[in-house]
């Protein structure tokens, strides 16, 4: 393989004692904890790093901080009562949860979703994604920490705009950002009057700012200096983890299940996937970007046809034993902001059947984590808090 | 008349000079009137923002809603702070590390619970990993309840934080008395809650053991720590008055 440039540098800058043979651990390492309660971890996760002086030689990540047994949890609950408890797994884009949980109880009970429904779940999802993706970018440059205009200055802008979205989505479910919004077989909540017009207004608004955001980011040299080569995850190493998502496609990787795999409505629009060689942090927020602006485009293609019909494939169920039971077991996958984000479910437990027997998270956050040990050394710590800040793993959905 | 010292929970050289001359006395109400006007506007927050509400907790910081604007800076050192705002699901394997953080920020320190996870547990209250509300180990002084709370209940949390602390400038001391007492040894997460009817004894079995698996009850162990449990109960039971 013709070696790319960026890759060529991060060799380069790796260290040559990287072979941990020739160290005498005792006399040359120290060891340095990053986490749990760490600023720039993003949730309660630890890092136990290896330094020779400033370079990191060796990584053990440390997760279990966050688990909250939801799996388990899953066993005693029936299929209805657990639809809002899965916003709370990857709580910043609640949304995709929702809907890869309603998709595979769907596909259990062999239930069709209304082509109106459907549609607006394709809506709700991209919405969702400008959102996680805006508050993935403000935290990233807090975790730059100078690098853009001040520390905090764009972390402040992003929330500025992600407010907007949540503003479109209190409008429709009432609530800010835990929404139980999806029901098997269908949407809850109707699109009120009036609500095109503020989705509009809201991407028409994040849409005007995004280039400020790259001016900050593309055109500044200290922003440049510290992400590229740094953290480079190349397709291969990808593909081997078990990695999906941004992270992914920024090395080089042509994925995404919604134009791959289409579920919802993606069958029907024309989905261009964003993708990047270097494999960089520097690639991943391009991948980023260009995702946001992808779904900007793709919520205005949506909001204007929402088609007629009916919301729910049946009436919405009135008590939480009403559910059938259901035998057999089916798997459901969405691309969430993180990756691809799927639930595989065995029926027929508790409460008479109406409970799964068995409920399984393939989380994109928890494979993520998975690079760092490969990735990290040869860097130094700072860039350790930029490559954690450009892969953006959510703890609540690593440890469940 | 002497002032009484017991009530005392900070010390300043201008509040310990005021106490050791005689007839300056009275000026201390004075000094703890400006002092806690000081702790009042100008409320540092050390967040242990650990799940969703840590989220809404960035909101609370960031631009619309703006919690600077009351004095309130989020800080990354638990010791530069005065408030510790727990926002989140805390677990058994995370709680030692709160105690630990609370322990390191210096007096006079206020603790707020954001979101049902931290107060009492919220649906995960009855899985063996979660605690079941943070007040089972430090003390708590202002409860947000949701699920997540909105960046606005949060800023009236802080805002009757306030209040609380003008009310114990004023000579009234809220809620003092139930701050428990500092303790020796960890026993964190105080597990189980006692008395509670929807906690199994078999679920209380097993969060002790996995306490207690943690290592931070060297020399305890599970059979003292149940008994333990057992007599808290039963001294419980006959404190309480006969109906
Ligand atoms: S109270 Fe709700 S929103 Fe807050 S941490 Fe717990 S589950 Fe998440």
């Amino acid at each position: 393989m013709e070696m790319i440039p960026h890759v060529a540098k991060a060799r380069r800058r790796a260290n040559p004692y990287l072979d941990l043979g020739s160290y005498d651990p005792e006399a040359d390492l120290m060891v340095l904890n990053l986490g749990p309660q760490h600023p720039s971890t993003h949730g309660v996760f630890r890092l136990k790093l290896y330094l020779d002086g400033e370079i990191i030689v060796k990584v053990v990540p440390f997760v279990g901080y966050l688990h909250r047994g939801v799996e388990k949890l899953c066993e005693k609950l029936t299929m209805v009562q657990l639809i809002p408890i899965f916003d709370k797994n990857d709580y910043v884009s609640p949304m995709m949860n929702e809907q890869s949980l309603v998709m595979a109880f769907e596909a259990l009970l062999g239930i069709e979703v209304p082509r109106r429904a459907r549609y607006v779940r394709t809506l709700l999802a991209e919405l969702q994604r400008i959102a996680s993706h805006l508050l993935w970018l403000g935290a990233f440059a807090m975790d730059l920490g100078g690098a853009l205009g001040g520390g905090s200055t764009l972390f402040m802008y992003c929330f500025r705009e992600r407010e907007l979205i949540l503003d479109v989505f209190e409008d429709l479910t009432g609530c800010r950002f835990h929404y139980n919004t999806h029901m098997i077989g269908g949407n809850r909540h109707d699109v009120p009057a009036g609500w095109a017009t503020k989705v509009h207004a809201a991407i028409n608004a994040i849409e005007t700012r995004l280039p400020e955001y790259e001016t900050f980011l593309i055109t500044n040299d200290i922003y440049i200096e510290r992400t590229r080569g740094v953290g480079v995850v190349d397709g291969q190493l990808s593909m081997d983890l078990g990695i999906t998502g941004p992270v992914l496609r920024a090395g080089g990787v042509d994925h995404d299940l919604r134009r791959d795999a289409p579920y919802h409505c993606y069958d029907e629009i024309e989905v261009r996937v964003a993708t990047a060689t270097a494999g960089d942090c520097e690639a991943r927020a391009a991948v980023r970007m260009a995702e946001i602006r992808e779904s900007i485009r793709l919520v205005r293609e949506l909001i204007d046809n929402i088609p007629e019909g009916p919301l729910g494939a049946r009436k919405p169920i009135k008590t939480p034993l009403a559910e059938k039971a259901a035998k057999g077991h089916a798997y459901a996958a969405v691309e969430s902001p993180r990756g691809e984000l799927g639930i595989y479910v065995i029926g027929g437990g508790d409460n008479k059947g109406a409970s799964p027997y068995r409920l399984k998270i393939r989380s994109p956050s928890l494979h993520v984590l998975g690079c760092l040990p490969y990735i990290l050394p040869g860097h130094s710590v700072s860039d350790a808090v930029a490559v954690l800040g450009s892969v953006d793993p959510i703890m609540g959905e690593v440890d469940r | 008349m002497a002032v009484d010292e017991s009530y005392r929970t900070y010390s300043h050289p201008v509040y310990d000079f005021m106490m050791k001359v005689p007839g300056l006395d009275v000026m201390t109400t004075t000094v703890d009137k400006l002092l806690s006007f000081g702790s009042e506007a100008s409320l540092w927050i050390f967040p242990v923002a650990t799940s969703c509400c840590g989220i809404e907790f960035m909101a609370l910081a960031a631009s619309r809603v703006d919690a600077d604007r009351m004095g309130a800076i989020v800080r990354g050192s638990p010791r530069h702070s005065d408030v510790m705002i727990v926002a989140g699901t805390i677990t058994v394997k995370m709680a030692p590390r709160v105690k630990k953080l609370w322990d390191q920020m210096p007096e006079p320190k206020w603790a707020i619970a954001v979101g049902s996870c931290a107060i009492s547990g919220d649906f995960y209250r009855n899985i063996y990993s979660v605690v079941p509300g943070i007040d089972t180990f430090i003390p708590v002084d202002v409860y947000v309840p949701g699920c997540p709370p909105n960046p606005e209940a949060m800023m009236h949390g802080l805002i009757r934080l306030q209040e609380k602390i003008r009310a114990s400038a004023n000579g009234r001391d809220v809620n003092r008395e139930a701050r428990p007492e500092a303790v020796h040894h960890q026993r964190l997460p105080r597990l189980p809650i006692l008395g509670d009817p929807a906690r199994t004894s078999e679920l209380d079995r097993q969060q002790v053991a996995s306490a207690a698996s943690l290592g931070w009850w060297d020399e305890l162990n599970l059979e003292q720590a149940l008994d333990s449990v057992a007599k808290d109960l039963a001294d419980e039971s006959e404190s309480e008055p006969k109906v």
